[in-house]
């Protein structure tokens, strides 16, 4: 066996030549000029000459009360989502597989959101929230309702938990769909037959049993929710307003919107760059060390 | 197996070998293709224009022209086949916009050895990079010059290099109707407190008028350019000459003239008061259009650009302009000035035709009636009498014939400044967060960190 591999080695690499060339090409070296840029003042016009600024972006990013803003509101938004998605999602997976009539057609009309793009579900939604929901709010008599939720700081932001939760909620439903069915039945069956109540099965049986899942889902939902645009730049983009130490900024604004508000609207091409590098080794850190820890649940179970 | 493992390398050699083909720049593509294909490709519009191209050798000589409104382009290929018909130079017309960003696909262009004789820049940004390329041409002595104040001027050496593709304005649009019925004359209104006693008068009569609101504005995300854009462009222009940089120019050494900004504040602080709120607040761009279009509001905040909109809309109801005059003293004139200009390109090799053709547009009548008409802009020669159709484009066009205009300097503030900085300051002051006095404090310490 060990011979035979070590004869087809330069075989094995070869086949793998072409996607690490695509890899490089499109991955790797992106990277390696984006930390390059960031040290500079690159301004993407070609021609221009580029200079060595050394940390000066990173200094500015961190004197810039806007990114101090959207990094906290980016960890709300996420701590919020995450939670939220997980918990429907894991509702919605212990429904579907639950003997019942329709558990076809729900498991279908939960997952249907997640097809439709973020950008066009932030347009659907922005008319929800800022037509649809006042008028029956205003029918209703209803002071909270008739008026807009995107016009709060706060209920703006819970605007973007919702439709987020709408549109992920059923994608994580299926990751929990598929482990609870490989879980073999007579495991559940033994239990119920011991006496365990529904309740105890779930917890010291079914959710054990699932910890990879959880891996996976907090995983998916913990990176997209800190990656969110699409849904912040079609929904709020960035509003409404607010006072944040003093100056006057986009309430809403997350931080991928912020990289590229720095990047286009302020055309500060390289600190948006060094903004981006930051945000890389944010998200390889969190998502590091949750895996780390999921991880070790798994072994335990 | 031996033939297993030959068939493997094979294929993998194959793939490798594909790869490194398909990367490989292709350095006789521009030889080989023919100089309009490459751009004509990524064009979204069908180009009529190839069937003079095989008709007629080229006696006279053929130019390219690079525009970046694609919704011109018909118009444009129209004219440019009428100075064909006439001078026997034929103009290729190529447009970008929508789908293709008209900047990278000009880049593209000059990076593929392309050299287009016409080209539009939209102002300094554009400028600074021709000029980094030595592309631009001096347009000195050309008889149109004499017939616009609008041609772009270099900064570095006062020279014109930039023939005006069109002009366009704003000030505070009203409803015709509304006013009279209302009673007020507009041509009063040339003065803070004229204009306030206007909104009251509205005010007070909104039932009769069938109005929700006396003003349709936004302020909200997303909208920040008519706030931090042109707003901000009354407080740099307004009651100034058109060549007065004063206020612009203390801005960007991070100095703002206090009792200006405090006036100017009150003044939006008003705007606001009289707005329907909701638009103000959360509304976007179709809100504010159709508050204005459905004849709910008296006055709008938006320029002539809104004109093909509230032609799809059907309206059909006389409108004009009165000027933002937030200053107790009058103040007659709105802010025009040119988004746009035609660069001739140094480095092209049929300069001559080119400037014919500028020429041509600007002087011809059969010029003046694309330019008007066809094209649906208002054109930057006093010389033009045709009107364009669209109501407040007639309004542009009459406050710019009269001399009574003032001044664009909102795009020579930081990028990003306007609406970025200043946008979310005057969103506070929409919602009633902050009062003019704190809009001024907050502006001034945002000035500061400009220079």
């Amino acid at each position: 066996m060990g011979n035979i591999r070590g004869k087809h080695t330069p075989i094995f690499f070869l086949f793998l030549l072409p996607s690490m060339f695509a890899f490089t090409i499109i991955i790797i070296i992106p990277l390696i000029m984006g930390v390059y840029y960031s040290f500079t003042d690159w301004n993407a016009v070609p021609g221009t000459p580029i200079n060595w600024v050394g940390l000066d972006n990173y200094i500015a990013m961190f004197s810039d009360v806007t990114f101090l803003h959207s990094f906290i509101v980016t960890i709300v938004f996420s701590a919020i989502s995450i939670v939220l998605i997980n918990f429907l999602a894991f509702m919605f997976a212990l429904l579907v597989t639950a003997k019942l009539k329709l558990a076809n057609l729900y498991r279908a009309g939960f997952f249907l959101p997640n097809l439709i793009g973020g950008i066009v579900l932030g347009y659907i939604w922005f008319f929800i929230f800022n037509n649809a929901i006042p008028a029956l709010g205003s029918a209703a008599g209803s002071d909270f309702f008739s008026q807009s939720f995107l016009g709060n700081r706060y209920t703006s932001l819970f605007a973007m938990i919702i439709v987020t939760t709408w549109q992920m909620a059923g994608y994580i439903m299926m990751i929990y769909v598929a482990a609870i069915q490989s879980v073999p039945v007579s495991l559940l069956e033994a239990a119920q037959i011991d006496g365990a109540k529904y309740y105890q099965r779930l917890k010291h049986i079914l959710m054990p049993l699932i910890a990879p899942a959880f891996t996976i889902t907090l995983f998916l939902t913990l990176v997209n929710t800190f990656r969110m645009f699409d849904v912040n730049f079609a929904l709020t983009a960035g509003g409404p307003s607010g006072i944040f130490m003093g100056q006057a900024l986009r309430t809403t604004e997350l931080l991928a919107l912020n990289i590229f508000n720095t990047a286009h609207t302020f055309n500060d091409q390289a600190q948006g760059q060094a903004r981006a590098i930051i945000f890389f080794i944010l998200l390889l850190i969190i998502s590091l060390v949750q895996v780390y820890f999921n991880k070790r649940k798994e072994i335990e179970a | 197996m031996k033939m297993k493992k030959m068939v493997a390398l094979l294929m993998v050699v194959a793939m490798v070998l594909a790869l490194i083909v398909a990367c490989t720049p292709n350095n006789d593509a521009p030889v080989e293709t023919p100089a309009e294909e490459t751009p004509a490709e990524e064009d979204p519009q069908p180009e009529p224009e190839d069937e003079p191209a095989v008709e007629a050798p080229v006696a006279n000589g053929e130019i390219t022209l690079v525009n970046n409104k694609i919704e011109i382009h018909s118009a444009l290929t129209a004219f440019a086949q009428v100075f064909y018909e006439e001078t026997g130079i034929f103009v290729d017309v190529q447009s970008f916009g929508g789908e293709t960003p008209y900047a990278p696909a000009l880049s593209a262009m000059f990076a593929s050895g392309l050299e287009p004789e016409i080209f539009v820049f939209e102002g300094i940004a554009g400028y600074e990079d021709a000029r980094g390329a030595g592309r631009v041409y001096d347009l000195s002595g050309q008889p149109w010059l004499n017939d616009t104040d609008l041609a772009y001027i270099s900064p570095t050496d006062g020279t014109p290099v930039g023939f005006p593709v069109n002009i366009e304005g704003w000030g505070l649009g009203y409803n015709v109707r509304i006013l009279e019925e209302a009673g007020i004359d507009p041509t009063t209104l040339t003065n803070v407190n004229a204009i306030r006693e206007a909104l009251e008068t509205i005010e007070a009569q909104k039932d009769e008028l069938g109005l929700d609101a006396v003003v349709s504005m936004t302020a909200g995300a997303g909208m920040e350019w008519v706030t931090g854009l042109h707003g901000v462009n009354a407080y740099l222009s307004l009651g100034l000459a058109y060549d007065d940089t004063s206020v612009i120019d203390a801005l960007l050494a991070g100095e703002v003239d206090e009792e200006r900004l405090l006036a100017f504040a009150e003044y939006y602080n008003m705007i606001f008061q009289f707005s329907d709120q909701d638009v103000l607040l959360t509304g976007g761009y179709d809100d504010q259009l159709a508050l204005f279009a459905l004849e709910n509001a008296a006055f709008i905040h938006q320029g002539n650009w809104v004109d093909p909109t509230f032609a799809e809309l059907g309206v059909n109801f006389e409108m004009g302009y009165i000027p933002h005059a937030f200053l107790e003293e009058d103040t007659e004139g709105i802010f025009v000035g040119a988004p746009s200009w035609y660069m001739v390109n140094a480095r092209a090799e049929n300069i001559d035709a080119a400037l014919a053709f500028l020429d041509f547009m600007a002087s011809s009548p059969e010029g003046h009636q694309y330019m008007a008409i066809d094209s649906g802009q208002v054109p930057a020669f006093r010389s033009v009498e045709l009107t364009p159709e669209g109501p407040l484009s007639i309004a542009v066009m009459d406050w710019s014939a009269r001399g009574m205009i003032y001044a664009w300097h909102q795009n020579e503030m930081p990028s990003g400044f306007g609406m970025g900085t200043l946008g979310p300051i005057f969103e506070e002051m929409a919602r009633g967060n902050i009062t003019p006095e704190e809009f001024t404090r907050m502006v001034a310490e945002a000035v500061a960190t400009i220079p």
